[in-house]
């Protein structure tokens, strides 16, 4: 058993009472936290585990939302003078959408698994800095609701995700549904960035002895390639939405054509930090097939190297294409020419994931798991949109595809069909290790195709719609555009919407399934190696104990915990199991480290994000309640600096003895 | 996609099969289709796009054929446990090298391509187009060949439509009076971007007489949907007679038409302040100047004069025409299309409904900015066009009135 | 700062951290967040460099800079990296009378940079500057505003750390503290040296 020297609140479970706790010394006007229970303990807990838990059911609730979102607008377009919503309304609808999904849903998605499983499979006990952790899940809790509350106070954002200058201007968009926009991304992109910091400093510092970066498996690289692109893109963002937040509340000029302001600065740095955005959606997913394609071909990812290397190549070009969104803006033919070679440049180190993956499943054992079916989508449908990339990558071809319907059909192909099946996959295939029970497979199937065939009805047909010529963000259409014949764009409209319904049926069977999963009886306790994994986090109880492993595993190879398990024979060559997962974890578990310090809990995280939105609704509405925002940032972050990152020993009694066994009971799985 | 003709020389199976696929899933003579090039700039892009698109389909197919056949050949029957391989350097090297040679051959032609596009030194006619929240202003200057080729002598001004010379590479110099919008006929060329504070060189040429419609494609605010625009080409006969007759002098509707005389003196109180008709008198005999920039946010108002030549209004969002005298006119042969759109509007084609709807009230028709209630960042301007609260015998009178502007 | 899981079996109180690249995380943290600062200023810079020359109305950059006053108090933050320097490794010598000393000095330097700051601005403001005149004038105030509250905020972490040393309450290390402040507290003034060089010394 390994010893936690410092008390955390298993042992106060395993004491059956809580155990007498002395209140930490005038830190501040709140006693820390160090042995508290029940839902308390997800205020202010800093462990990763159940942070990344937190990140993902905020993350897929806004899922929810932007979800809804979408199904409205294409109930809106199943036929032409849509009168489901109005244009104002209409407007607000698709902006939100892409808001949410992009920085409310599939960012903190990834940051979900991110935090999960970084950690656990590079051999740590914890993040690097684990309260800042805290914090940077609460600033994107409270920056998305933030965000959010715009529906209810005179109209949410009405100028696009990508909020062209000068149409974000108070002149143009007179509500304070863009002020809430810009301040409520802010926030979340305090989230990003201490998130990224805090990853990077975690994967390159807090590897386990022999974990080289070059045997770090595929998920944690592609995640630290994801938070270098966060660590440099999230600032150019923050410049922008100063520029924006400072003309619309203090009449600052950057966008006032009159003036003399170019609108285009706006599209440059939008999309300097858009572009790299594009592949912080797409790059956690990529590492989330790279593992599952491995485990269920029985095969290790084929040129792992490169597939690394790759990623980290796609997050370096990503850098230099972000004008191919503007090839229609007007930028010279030098340009044009310049961001065009590029954007095809980058096409090869993604072309090259995609031809290792499949190499990957040649010649392997293929074994067809939810989370492999998923996987395998991925790869086709992320084929698809990464072709229909190429042929905008050309850039006069893009000036005729360029904000029609071909291009919203592209980006779906590539972050729903890429993206977000991989985040599925991910899902399926974690949720055993995350939570002790394995999602059914049956209705797991159903999901999964129900989801595949709503994602190719609902944007195939748009490939259609958009090079016979409709454009995006149009709150109607009229037949006076649709063409003749039975295939018209009429026709595609009405598919494509149909497919919304059956795609949004997918996703209510996840959700019944996890009901299902957590509510039934029938559903046994999982194995400890369902998959039959490879990597460290496997390597370790489901759930895991609050400090991760008892012995921090020595790693000699890549894909560790297969070497542990499984042994080629010198001369017919033949791979034998030699040890099952529970009989590995026996064997490492024999000498379990002592002296185990774990961070302790903190209150001020969720305190000082509190602040943050509170400062936001200050600067729309009211000066007071921005001086109680700003007097609150101080004081919690005065108490913060104040405090150790693991509580004085003699904050604690210590534990009665021969409780020792509680220091490795297991968390109650969630549900 | 209609043009399956010009597919016929492709002899590959594949490539017949999926144009096939392509070809029996569209649309037949959609308005805005991207692969049906009515220009040779148009022409251009979709010549270097068609092999393209060819290109990425044979690349899709093979990979969707090496996916499906690792599912098929390599599904778990109990084999024995696969070779551990970490992967084959020559393979990767050759699967990174065949990528890196097909875009090399993509790229060459799409640079001739954009420079060629981007050509502006040949061209032979230059017409200023200006967005604005929502419809587009045409201003054809009268200075150079404009002038001294195609007789335009004095400044015209237009909305709606786009009216250029058969065969005649036009310069359109794109800009915007308030946020970023997006010029495009798809049939005649890409989009460009108008944006404010910055004019853009767009080329369009159009090969054969017709209409051919677009849309604003930057998102511009709340009545994006409703910025439409179409571009009709002329043979040079009928540009010759177009331009004689933008430019005829005015005149009062003659004293007979009551109705019309009536509306004159309603559009001078109603509309004449925002909306310029060339050569329109005050009652006091001088000339009516109308002053968009003291109402409107963008500074601007569509100028009427010879309305009823167009036969669209309101951003192109509806026409002008009855739905059977537009059919006419958009479905004529290339030889009968300029004498049946020199028509313009006559009394029995014209589109009464949405035109009168409009005039009871335009923002109930296309979303605006017009509640006077709600104008406060605006200093009391609009954004588009507010409701007018006319009687319906004000709006027939107005509608008779419209009728002589041709 | 010293917000350090702690991966193996040390004492984060003695320092010197096992960690995979022998940097403590704290000191990578700090490198991570300045690396991202440079893109944040980076962003500033470049706004600035655009809309310099675009004055449709009040004064013209080369009108309003007072050139020796503002190479004076440059001057003041630079020399408060010198003496940053000092505190430091008085720190390192575990000398906190000295480390105090020359942190307070830091501070009172930054200090009277800022003040000088806050003058220059009022003076440009009065010759008929504003935040809202011009593009100039609202990209200028935006950058240099951004670089002041940097200062600032190093400001009230060094005087924070002045506090919590001569109380002996600071959490972690202490020399790594004083460093880590030291490092955000170098950035700062070498921005300032870009931020000099480009906005007053290189004419629009």
């Amino acid at each position: 058993m390994a010893i936690i020297e410092r008390p955390s609140s298993e042992v106060a479970i395993a004491g059956g009472s809580t155990i007498g706790v002395k209140p930490s010394e005038a830190l501040g006007v709140f006693k820390r936290p160090v042995a508290s229970t029940s839902w308390r303990d997800w205020i202010v807990t800093v462990d990763h585990k159940k942070l990344g838990i937190m990140y993902g059911v905020a993350a897929f609730f806004f899922f929810i939302v932007g979800g809804l979102e979408a199904v409205l607008i294409r109930m809106q377009l199943i036929a032409p003078n849509g009168k489901v919503l109005n244009a104002d309304q209409y407007n607000q609808m698709f902006t939100m959408h892409a808001t949410t999904m992009v920085f409310l849903f599939v960012m903190p998605m990834a940051a979900a698994f991110a935090n999960y499983f970084v950690p656990l499979q590079i051999g740590a006990r914890d993040v690097a800095f684990p309260r800042i952790n805290a914090f940077g899940f609460w600033c994107f809790l409270f920056g998305g609701i933030f965000l959010n509350t715009a529906w209810f106070l005179g109209g949410a954002a009405d100028g696009g995700w990508f909020m062209y200058a000068p149409n974000s201007s108070t002149l143009f968009s007179p509500s304070h549904g863009i002020d809430f926009w810009s301040m409520g991304l802010q926030i979340t992109g305090i989230a990003s960035l201490t998130g990224a910091i805090n990853l990077i400093v975690t994967s390159l510092n807090m590897r386990a002895p022999g974990m080289k970066m070059m045997r770090m498996p595929i998920f944690t690289w592609m995640v630290l390639v994801v938070q270098f692109l966060l660590l440099f893109a999230i600032p150019v963002i923050t410049v922008a939405l100063f520029l924006l937040t400072f003309q619309r509340s203090f009449d600052a000029t950057f966008f006032d054509v009159a003036s003399g302001a170019d609108p285009l600065l706006w599209q440059h740095l939008f999309w300097i930090f858009g572009h790299p955005e594009v592949y912080i959606l797409i790059l956690p997913s990529f590492g989330i097939v790279s593992e599952i394609l491995p485990v269920f071909s029985k095969k290790p990812l084929f040129g792992y190297p490169i597939v690394a290397l790759s990623g980290a190549a796609i997050g370096f070009v990503g850098w230099g294409v972000w004008a191919h969104h503007m090839f229609a803006s007007g930028l010279g033919p030098v340009s044009v020419t310049v961001f065009s070679m590029a954007t095809m440049a980058i096409a090869v180190p993604t072309g090259v994931k995609i031809v290792n993956w499949v190499m990957t499943m040649w010649g392997g054992k293929l074994q067809f798991t939810v989370p492999m079916l998923f996987a395998i989508a991925l790869v086709v449908q992320f084929t698809i949109g990464g072709l229909s990339g190429v042929t905008h990558a050309v850039a006069p071809s893009d000036t005729q595809q360029t904000d029609t319907y071909y291009i919203v059909a592209h980006f779906h192909y590539v972050l729903f069909g890429g993206a977000i099946f991989g985040l599925f996959a991910g899902f399926y295939y974690w949720w055993p290790k995350m939570f002790r029970k394995q999602l059914s497979e049956s209705l797991g199937r159903w999901n999964f195709w129900l989801m595949v065939v709503g994602m190719n009805m609902t944007f195939g047909p748009m490939h259609m719609l958009g090079l016979q010529g409709q454009p995006r963000r149009m709150s109607v259409w009229t037949e006076a555009r649709a063409g003749e014949g039975f295939f018209n764009l009429g026709f595609w409209n009405r598919i494509s919407s149909i497919g919304s319904l059956v795609l949004s049926l997918g996703v209510l069977l996840f959700i019944i399934n996890v009901a299902y999963t957590h509510k039934s009886k029938k559903v046994a306790i999982a194995p400890l190696d369902p998959w039959d994994g490879r990597t460290l986090e496997w390597m370790t109880d489901s759930p895991p104990k609050e400090h991760n492993f008892d012995t921090i595993p020595t790693v000699n190879n890549l894909d560790e915990f297969f070497h542990r398990k499984y042994a080629q024979d010198g001369t017919t060559h033949e791979i034998t199991q030699v040890a099952t997962a529970e009989e590995v974890l026996a064997e490492m578990n024999s000498h379990p480290d002592e002296h185990i310090h774990m961070p302790s809990r903190s209150y001020w995280p969720i305190l000082l994000a509190l602040a943050l939105p509170i400062i936001g609704y200050g600067l729309i509405y009211n000066r007071i309640i921005l001086a109680v925002g700003v007097a609150m940032v101080v004081a919690t972050m005065f108490g913060w600096a104040m405090e150790p990152s693991t509580a004085a020993d003699d904050d604690f009694d210590p534990p009665a003895p021969g409780d020792g066994g509680g220091h490795t009971k297991e968390l109650a799985p969630l549900g | 996609m209609k043009s399956s003709r010009r597919w016929s020389n492709i002899s590959k199976p594949v490539l017949a099969l999926s144009s096939l696929v392509a070809v029996a899933g569209c649309a037949e003579d959609a308005p805005q289709d991207t692969w049906q090039p009515a220009g040779p700039n148009a022409k251009m892009i979709d010549d270097l796009q068609r092999p393209i698109f060819y290109i990425a389909g044979i690349v899709g197919v093979i990979v969707f054929a090496a996916v499906a056949w690792a599912i098929f050949r390599f599904r778990d029957r109990g084999q024995a446990m696969p070779e551990q391989t970490h992967g084959k350097p020559a393979l990767e090297v050759a699967l990174t090298v065949i990528p890196v040679l097909i875009l090399i051959g993509v790229s060459v032609p799409t640079v001739g391509t954009i420079f060629d596009l981007a050509k502006t030194d040949d061209t032979e006619m230059t017409i200023n187009v200006t967005g604005q929240q929502w419809w587009w202003e045409y201003d054809y200057p009268a200075v150079g060949d404009n002038a001294e080729v195609y007789g335009i002598s004095d400044p015209i001004v237009t909305a709606g439509q786009l009216v250029i010379p058969e065969d005649t590479k036009v310069l359109l110099r794109v800009t915007s009076r308030d946020v970023i919008h997006s010029y495009w006929i798809p049939k005649l060329n890409g989009k460009k971007d108008s944006v404010p504070g910055r004019v853009h060189l767009l080329r369009m040429e159009g090969s054969e007489p017709g209409i051919y419609a677009g849309q604003c494609t930057e998102f511009c605010g709340l009545s994006h949907a409703y910025m439409r625009m179409e571009a009709v080409v002329l043979s040079k006969a009928d540009y010759a007679t177009w331009v004689a007759n933008q430019l005829e002098a005015y005149s009062s509707p003659s004293a007979g038409n009551v109705s019309a005389v009536e509306g004159e003196k309603l559009f001078l109180q109603q509309c004449a302040r925002c909306h310029q008709v060339n050569g329109l008198l005050n009652a006091d005999g001088t000339p009516n100047v109308a002053a968009p920039d003291q109402y409107v946010v963008s500074g601007a108002a569509p100028n009427l004069t010879n309305l009823m030549t167009r036969n669209t209004f309101a951003g192109a969002s509806w026409d002008l025409l009855t739905p059977e005298c537009r059919d006419d006119v958009w479905n004529a042969t290339p030889g009968e299309f300029g004498e049946k759109y020199l028509a313009g509007v006559s009394e029995d084609c014209l589109n009464q409904k949405d035109l009168r709807e409009w005039l009871r009230n335009a923002p109930e028709k296309k979303p605006m900015y017009a509640d006077p209630t709600k104008l406060t960042e605006t200093g009391g301007r609009y954004r588009g066009m507010p409701a007018l609260g006319l009687t319906e015998d004000q709006i027939s009178a107005l509608v008779a009135y419209l009728l002589e502007l041709k | 700062m010293a917000d350090t899981a702690i991966a193996h079996d040390h004492d984060s109180d003695h320092g010197a951290h096992v960690t995979s690249t022998g940097l403590s995380n704290t000191k990578l943290g700090m490198w991570m967040f300045l690396g991202s600062e440079c893109l944040l200023f980076g962003g500033l810079i470049s706004t600035y460099m655009l809309y310099k020359g675009r004055v449709n109305s009040g004064p013209q950059p080369d009108q309003i800079f007072d050139i020796p006053f503002t190479s004076v108090s440059s001057f003041v933050l630079l020399m408060s990296s010198l003496t940053m320097v000092l505190a430091v490794s008085a720190a390192q010598r575990k000398d906190d009378r000295n480390t105090n000393l020359w942190l307070t000095i830091t501070a009172l330097l930054g200090a009277t940079f800022v003040g000088g700051q806050v003058y220059e601005f009022t003076a440009f403001y009065r010759e008929g500057l504003g935040f809202t005149t011009s593009l100039f004038g609202s990209s200028f105030y935006t950058l240099t505003g951004f670089h002041g509250v940097h200062v600032s905020v190093g400001i009230i972490m060094l005087m924070a750390l002045v506090g919590m040393i001569s109380r002996n309450r600071v959490p972690g290390n202490k020399a790594e503290s004083v460093e880590m402040v030291g490092l955000y507290w170098h950035f700062v003034d070498i921005v300032w040296i870009v931020i000099f060089t480009l906005v007053y010394l290189i004419p629009s």
